[in-house]
């Protein structure tokens, strides 16, 4: 019964944390609202890589002794796993740079809603 | 030729901390590195093959500088030093050229390289390098504005790696070749990060309210160069995916007619200018043999009018002819205006020559009424009177915007680099198998319909002139719109795909 194994009801389940991040971002009024709501939606992505890393097994991909069993042992793919520390290193300094930047705009207006955010770029 | 291809990648990085470390000597050493960088486009045109690296073992990064990517460089390379230059006549301040530094060595790496993770990672220091830019100023109308643009940009770059998860289940590797095994829904979500990085089309929407807003030279570089670090990987991948190239290719002319319809109505000239770099992105995407040569002869002339910029007297189009320019403003602005619209003799007549000569029957026509209609946005910088000798001194209590109008030719220097390329490019000849024998009918023919077209590019002008203030700019540039556009364009794309 394929259609219900884990990974895949996972996989389910982390396309619809990122669906909820986005849905969150684009009707969240509050500018720190939708700043968590992306949030959301890269914990969505990380977790899907986290995931495919996981299809082989589970172990850490880490050889500390040369196991003779090297070949059978159920590790992790070690790639997705690398490539999402990258992206989450990333993923974290755009949003300290927004939060600094939402800061700044708090001083000018308190409320943050976008509503007042996009008249003052068009005055 | 490993080594100096790498020192060439990070030498932008290198020579930002350098110039952070020993402040003083940073535009010096940020020159150096635009040099290397046009040397390096020099070198992938004139290289008999290509240069294929790659590093750290099989699933490590992909490298590839060849003659498709040269272009690219080389106008990376100018418009950096261009805005160094520019930059050099005006009081110094703050990170700039650093920041400037990392987004140069950004673009660099997004140009060159061959997989879709190096990609993610070299278009987010572009975007994050980018914002730094746009928020330069400080002001609350700038943070906002780099902030809408980081929202959008990392939004985008989110699916872009849900796409690059299924692209490396489907085929075990992360090499943008690998792209055509990959499940549609993986196309499509890459095809998002890309479109909205390049601007292009409705995910492009983001586009004209940052460029107009952001101080010259940042606009400069974000309208010549760093739209390039998303269209130059689209375009690669169009030539190593045979399904994606239909669908750019009308994603191309939908963005093309999109931004000439747009910048023909827009009464601001800073918008109208980032309106046609949406245009001008779609048409420089439809064909891969061209795509370089056209976003080169773009670039230069769009960096030399945001620079140029600096110098209007108004952004308000309708009250220019009040106001001459002096001889330094108006030559430049004009050789630029004349090269997009495609004026023989300027090296974006050979573009778009090239360009019309790739595309076969209707999509040909098209593009050539779209001509007509780029010819007519710039009509409206060509009426822009010359100060004279004689009035100069009555224009000095004319123009209201006094702090920007000092600097004379000074102030130009970058401009001169651009104007200089701009002439000097028409005689590099990167644009292909095409272009020996297109050298041969450049005189006849092509120059005289050419001409036509500018012709009718200011009759269309003309035209417009009385039924423009009865035109009504329909607003969807609010960031919900910008978000809801990428939704539309992903669910589209998956639709496109499946069929």
């Amino acid at each position: 019964m394929p259609a219900f194994s884990l990974p895949l009801l996972l996989e389910a389940f982390l396309l619809l944390t990122v669906l909820a991040g986005f849905l969150g971002l684009l009707l969240r009024r509050n500018l720190f609202l939708k700043l968590l709501a992306m949030d959301v939606m890269s914990t969505g992505v990380i977790g899907f890589f986290v995931l495919l890393a996981a299809r082989r097994g589970l172990y850490t991909p880490i050889l500390e002794t040369l196991p003779d069993r090297t070949a059978d042992a159920a590790y992790a793919d070690p790639i997705p796993q690398a490539v999402i520390l990258t992206a989450i290193v990333i993923g974290f300094s755009t949003q300290a740079l927004m939060l600094v930047a939402i800061s700044q705009l708090s001083r000018r207006e308190p409320t943050l809603q976008v509503g007042a955010m996009e008249e003052i770029s068009t005055e | 030729m490993t080594t100096p291809a790498i020192i060439w990648l990070v030498l932008p990085f290198l020579m930002a901390f350098t110039g952070a470390l020993l402040p003083g000597i940073e535009t010096t050493l940020a020159l150096i590195v635009a040099i290397a960088t046009v040397l390096a486009g020099l070198f992938g045109a004139m290289a008999a093959e290509p240069l294929s690296l790659q590093l750290v073992g099989p699933y490590g990064i992909a490298l590839l500088m060849d003659r498709f990517v040269a272009p690219f460089l080389l106008l990376n390379g100018l418009v950096t030093a261009a805005v160094l230059l520019d930059r050099r006549s005006r009081p110094r301040a703050g990170t700039f050229v650093l920041v400037l530094l990392v987004l140069h060595g950004g673009v660099n790496s997004a140009l060159v390289c061959q997989d879709l993770i190096s990609l993610y990672v070299a278009l987010e220091v572009v975007g994050l390098a980018s914002f730094l830019l746009i928020v330069g100023p400080q002001s609350a109308k700038s943070l906002w504005i780099g902030l809408r643009y980081l929202l959008v940009g990392n939004t985008a770059m989110l699916l872009f790696l849900i796409g690059t998860a299924q692209v490396y289940r489907s085929s075990g590797s992360f090499r943008l070749i690998d792209l055509a095994g990959a499940s549609s829904t993986a196309m499509a979500l890459i095809l998002v990060g890309l479109l909205t990085k390049a601007g292009l089309f409705v995910s492009g929407l983001w586009l004209p309210r940052t460029h107009a807003e952001s101080p010259a030279e940042v606009s400069a570089m974000l309208s010549g160069v760093v739209v390039t670090a998303g269209a130059c990987p689209l375009v690669r991948a169009t030539t190593l995916v045979e399904p994606l190239a239909p669908l750019v290719l009308g994603i191309g002319l939908a963005s093309a007619c999109f931004g000439v319809g747009l910048a023909l109505i827009e009464t601001d000239a800073k918008r109208m200018l980032a309106w046609s770099t949406l245009s001008q992105m779609g048409l420089a995407v439809l064909v891969p043999a061209v795509a370089g040569f056209y976003a080169l002869s773009h670039g230069l002339a769009k960096a030399s009018l945001f620079l140029l910029s600096r110098h209007f007297p108004s952004r308000r189009l309708e009250i220019w002819t009040q106001n001459p320019l002096p001889l330094q403003v108006w030559f430049p602005l004009q050789l630029a205006a004349l090269s997009i619209a495609g004026c023989p003799l300027l090296v974006g007549f050979l573009a778009k020559e090239s360009l019309l000569k790739q595309l076969p029957g209707p999509s040909g026509l098209l593009v050539t009424s779209l001509a007509v209609g780029t010819a007519a946005v710039y009509a409206r910088l060509w009426g822009w009177p010359l100060l004279g000798q004689r009035d100069q001194g009555s224009s000095d209590q004319g123009s209201s915007d006094q702090g920007s109008k000092a600097p004379g030719w000074r102030a130009s220097g970058g401009v001169l680099l651009l104007s200089l390329a701009l002439l000097l490019a028409v005689g590099l000849g990167p644009a292909g198998p095409s272009w020996e024998g297109f050298l041969l009918v450049a005189p006849g023919a092509a120059s005289l319909k050419a001409l036509a077209i500018l012709a009718a590019g200011w009759l269309l002008h003309q035209l417009l002139q009385t039924v423009r203030p009865l035109l009504k700019m329909p607003n969807l540039e609010r960031l919900d719109d910008l978000l809801g556009g990428l939704a539309v364009v992903g669910t589209a794309l998956i639709v496109i795909m499946v069929r």
